[in-house]
């Protein structure tokens, strides 16, 4: 791969590259620190996702970068610091409501659900957005509750008969499903079973699955593991799609440096639970202290 | 001043259509998992409003258009559109790298290119500054282009509203411009992917393309209730004339897939009543399917290689009309309902009335397993130069080794070497820019050389044996036909390539790639782990199995007295598949000699010098045009000719 390539690759013509534009800082994570018993995982780590950018996350193996991702997504909660998305201070969210929220992600270890089809594993990324699905009551049992519960009765009835408005939402979903189907060029995998699936594949249709949500802030664990190098550029092509597409805000983990250096706008630095440098691929790849852990100097 | 009222060019056809049967579907495409349909009327409509579009952009008389892209309605159309305006329509191979594009952009002199997608758009833009002359490009998905603001780069959408607008200023051009048209006019323009050397521009007219499209939909009575899939490249003289020019004549429906890797999806939810594969498919067909009967339960097996036995000894009398015993059709009813409509319904045959297979000799088993089945496979012969076709096996006079009989308005003849001649209506008019190979090709009488080495059987069908320059003679001075033996051997599931050497040699030697999908399912049955191609390739036991094939093939030979010192003796399997991109294949998939006998000519030396193993080193193109190398220790294995039964012959 090209060392020197800017971090868009559509200029190979000599096109005059667009100027990549960001907004204000999405998520801001401030002075973080997680720790499981004694083993101190993340600390202090500050850094902020802009609007639109695709931020990358590096380091050595064990360096906290997954733990990072759970830290934001909300399924790791940490005993310091402040996270900040769109503007609301919290010290932690819970997944569910993350993804309310507009963050989805896909796992370093693919997690679909292996019995089911592509277009099934993809509706249910649908889920949030299904007009019927009720949020849990909360208050006093009342009468309130009890209507409530007759309707998500009736409504239960009528997604199983696939029948009246329930029809038409299932329609409609379905068709944003095969958007983004037509969008990833699975559209031959649309009904086989992802167990049947080669890895790559199936990294895609967790892509997939995590585009469903229509997500403000996408978090990619690992989007190139295991692929080969024809795979990676496919993979690269659609994050680069997703976020020119749809706006998408993206923060990766990738340990392939070449990809990362060329795609992604900001690349944060971590090591044994430490940020050691932040900024353009650039400034990164001439820091010392990166290319000392990289390398491995003795801490 | 041409005659309007004739129906002697494909925009007047598709006018004529728009008029008598404007509600019936003209196309379809799957868009978003659902089929799209576009009527007759709707697709004129469409038509008329490109065609001023284009007129709008600069596109004059006897301009040239590039067309590249999958099979898309849209891209049909511009086929037809170019035409209505007097321009020429040049479908490029979709799939071609930038530079051989180039050269097609350049010798045609396409000043307009209609594209599918961003993909063709950048191999374009790529080579613009050889080719100055192309001054626009219009693509028609817009996927990834949002940043591409360059003023020559056109939305179809926005040339379809330039044209719209056109015409509500003066309505009745378009039609004044079609009536213009005539059939002697040149109608499209057709690259040949060429064995050897520059791919050469194959002009035909619209006499040549309507005279043949209309010989073979009154030969194979077609209507206008055909169902067609149209996947293979249009650039291809058999698409032009199977999914467009008999589309146009007999009104038929024609289906785009989805994508390139969903076609046998689309085929089994369209189910097509008439259908062309080149072999390579019918017989992927019929690997993927036992390869899945391999995992069927035991008693399914059973069943199945019950009824297939029944059907290979009357499915084909049936068939042909054939006196059959009443008990035996029964059983064929029962084999019907029990595993061949199961089986065709799998495969997207059920509807099927008619297949035709070209291009390759097609195995004799894999030919009769179809036509077994009830499925009307027959094998034409035919050539870009011809406008397809020159002959078809006539139904009930089918045999596996032969092409068939001249179609009415085709004459034939065999030069004293054995090359076929032909001439017929569909006569191409001349290679662009070339008027030496057009000379050397087609006589003053109109006669055209194939370049096919023929023979005539008893019955007056026609059996093609090999390209005539490839047929060669071994040091012996025994008759040495190497697409003969490869094909031979390509009849084995196992092995997806070959290439045998022997001309001027003593003996006869192979290169073999083995097919990854087919040898894959038999690894993997038998625990046999492979990283990689190459490993899978190298490994002994495959070696074991190709050999034992070999040994069948050279079997086979030894019964013939001619053809019993074309054995093949040395063979080595390659570890990596002959790919069009590193030029050893045509686009079509027909084997480069020259190219390969270049490129491995350390491999050939060692199969002549006795070694048992050879290095070699190879230069690799990813489908990215990037370039890589690979190397490789490939063993030799050496088989003992069957000598036995040549004696006893």
């Amino acid at each position: 791969m090209n060392e020197n390539a800017p971090p868009q690759m559509a200029d190979q013509n000599g096109m005059a590259q667009p100027e990549r534009v960001f907004g204000d800082p999405l998520l801001t994570v401030d002075n973080i620190s997680l720790s499981f018993g004694g083993v101190k995982a993340l600390t202090n780590i500050s850094f902020n996702i802009l609007e639109h950018e695709i931020r990358a996350i590096i380091g050595p193996n064990g360096a906290g970068k997954t733990s990072m991702l759970n830290v934001i997504n909300g399924f790791y909660h940490p005993q310091e610091g402040t996270i900040t998305y769109k503007g609301n201070v919290r010290s932690a969210m819970r997944p569910h409501m993350a993804a309310a929220q507009g963050i989805a992600r896909t796992f370093q270890n693919v997690a679909l659900f292996k019995g089911m089809s592509t277009l099934d594993n993809i509706m249910t990324g649908r889920l949030l957005k299904m007009h019927n699905v009720r949020a849990p009551e909360t208050g006093v049992w009342g009468l309130d509750h009890v209507l409530s519960w007759g309707a998500g009765a009736l409504d239960f009835v009528t997604q199983c008969l696939y029948w009246g408005p329930n029809e038409k939402e299932e329609i409609r979903q379905r068709s944003y499903c095969e958007e983004i189907i037509d969008f990833l060029e699975i559209q031959d995998i649309r009904k086989t079973p992802v167990g049947r699936l080669p890895y790559g594949l199936q990294k895609r249709v967790e892509l997939a699955r995590a585009l469903a949500m229509e997500p403000e802030l996408l978090l990619l664990d690992e989007p190139m593991a295991g692929m080969n190098v024809e795979e990676k550029e496919d993979m690269s092509r659609f994050v680069l799609d997703v976020n020119d597409e749809f706006g998408t805000t993206i923060a990766l983990i990738e340990h392939d440096m070449g990809v990362v250096m060329d795609i992604s706008d900001r690349v944060v630095v971590l090591d044994y639970g430490r940020k050691l440098a932040d900024g353009t691929p650039d400034e990164v790849r001439s820091d010392q202290g990166v290319i000392d852990a990289y390398l491995g100097v003795a801490h | 001043m041409a005659d309007a009222g004739a129906l002697d060019t494909f925009p007047k056809l598709m006018r004529h259509n728009a008029q008598v049967r404007g509600d019936r579907p003209a196309m379809r495409e799957k868009a978003l998992g659902i089929w799209q349909t576009w009527t007759w009327s709707q697709a004129q409509d469409e038509v008329k409003a490109f065609a001023m579009g284009l007129v709008a952009l600069g596109v004059e008389r006897g301009d040239k258009v590039l067309i590249v892209g999958d099979n898309r309605p849209r891209l049909y159309w511009t086929m037809c559109t170019a035409q209505a305006i007097g321009a020429i329509p040049v479908p490029v191979y979709q799939d071609s790298v930038a530079r051989e594009m180039a050269y097609v952009v350049d010798h045609a002199g396409a000043k307009v290119a209609v594209v599918e997608d961003q993909e063709q758009v950048d191999k374009l833009m790529e080579i613009r500054a050889e080719v100055p002359g192309l001054e626009t490009i219009v693509y028609q998905d817009n996927r990834g282009l949002r940043n591409y603001t360059q003023d020559f780069l056109k939305d179809y959408a926005k040339v379809l509203d330039q044209g719209r607008a056109l015409i509500k200023e003066d309505a009745g051009r378009y039609d004044r411009e079609v009536d213009a048209g005539k059939g002697s006019d040149e109608s499209i323009m057709l690259y040949t992917s060429g064995t050897t050397g520059k791919p050469k521009g194959v002009v035909l007219t619209f006499d040549n393309v309507i005279s043949m499209a209309k010989a073979g939909v009154e030969f194979e009575k077609l209507t206008d209730k055909e169902e067609v899939l149209a996947y293979l490249p249009m650039a291809w003289v058999g698409d032009h004339v199977f999914s467009f020019g008999q589309s146009y004549i007999a009104g038929f429906c024609v289906s785009c897939p989805e994508s390139g890797a969903t076609v046998m999806h689309d085929l089994r939810e369209l189910g097509p009543s008439y259908f062309f594969a080149p072999p390579r498919i019918f017989e992927n067909l019929l690997t993927s399917v036992m390869i899945r009967m391999q995992d069927a339960s035991k008693f399914k097996q059973r069943w199945f290689k019950y009824f297939l036995d029944h059907a290979k000894q009357v499915g084909e009398k049936i068939l042909d009309g054939e006196p059959v015993s009443s008990s035996d059709r029964f059983k064929y009813r029962l084999g019907e309902f029990f595993v061949y409509g199961p089986l065709k319904n799998v495969l997207g045959f059920s509807r099927i009335r008619l297949a035709y297979t070209a291009g390759e000799a097609i195995g004799p088993e894999i030919f009769q397993f179809y036509r077994s089945l009830g499925i009307n496979l027959k094998q034409l012969y035919g050539s870009t130069e011809a406008s397809v076709f020159i002959t078809i096996q006539p139904d009930g006079e089918i045999r596996p080794d032969t092409v068939g009989k001249a179609i009415p308005g085709v004459e034939l003849k065999l030069a004293d070497d054995g090359e076929v001649l032909f001439r017929s209506p569909g006569v191409f008019k001349e290679y662009f820019k070339n008027p030496e190979a057009t000379a050397d090709t087609k006589t003053a009488d109109g006669w055209v050389h194939t370049g096919d080495a023929g023979m005539m059987t008893p019955e007056g069908h026609l059996r093609i044996i090999d390209r005539a320059k490839d047929v060669g003679k071994l040091n012996n001075g025994s008759l040495f036909a190497p697409k003969f033996l490869e094909n031979k051997l390509k009849f084995y599931p196992n092995i997806k390539e070959a290439v045998a050497f022997g001309h001027e040699r003593d003996y006869v030697t192979a290169f073999i790639n083995i097919d990854q999908e087919a040898m894959g399912s038999w690894a993997e049955r038998n625990e046999v782990a492979y990283a990689s191609y190459q490993e899978l390739a190298t490994n002994p036991k495959v070696q074991e199995i190709i050999a034992g094939h070999i040994r069948e093939v050279n079997a086979d030979l030894a019964k013939d007295p001619q053809l019993a010192s074309a054995q093949i003796r040395r063979f080595l399997i390659l570890h990596k598949e002959l790919d069009a991109d590193d030029g050893e294949l045509t686009r079509t998939r027909k084997v480069r000699r020259s190219t390969i006998a270049e490129r491995y000519e350390p491999l050939i030396a060692a199969l002549y010098d006795g070694s048992k193993q050879a290095h070699i080193e190879t230069q690799v193109t990813f489908e990215d045009g990037r370039e890589g190398a690979m190397k490789a220790d490939l063993d030799i294995v050496e088989l003992s000719l069957d000598e036995g039964r040549k004696q006893a012959a």
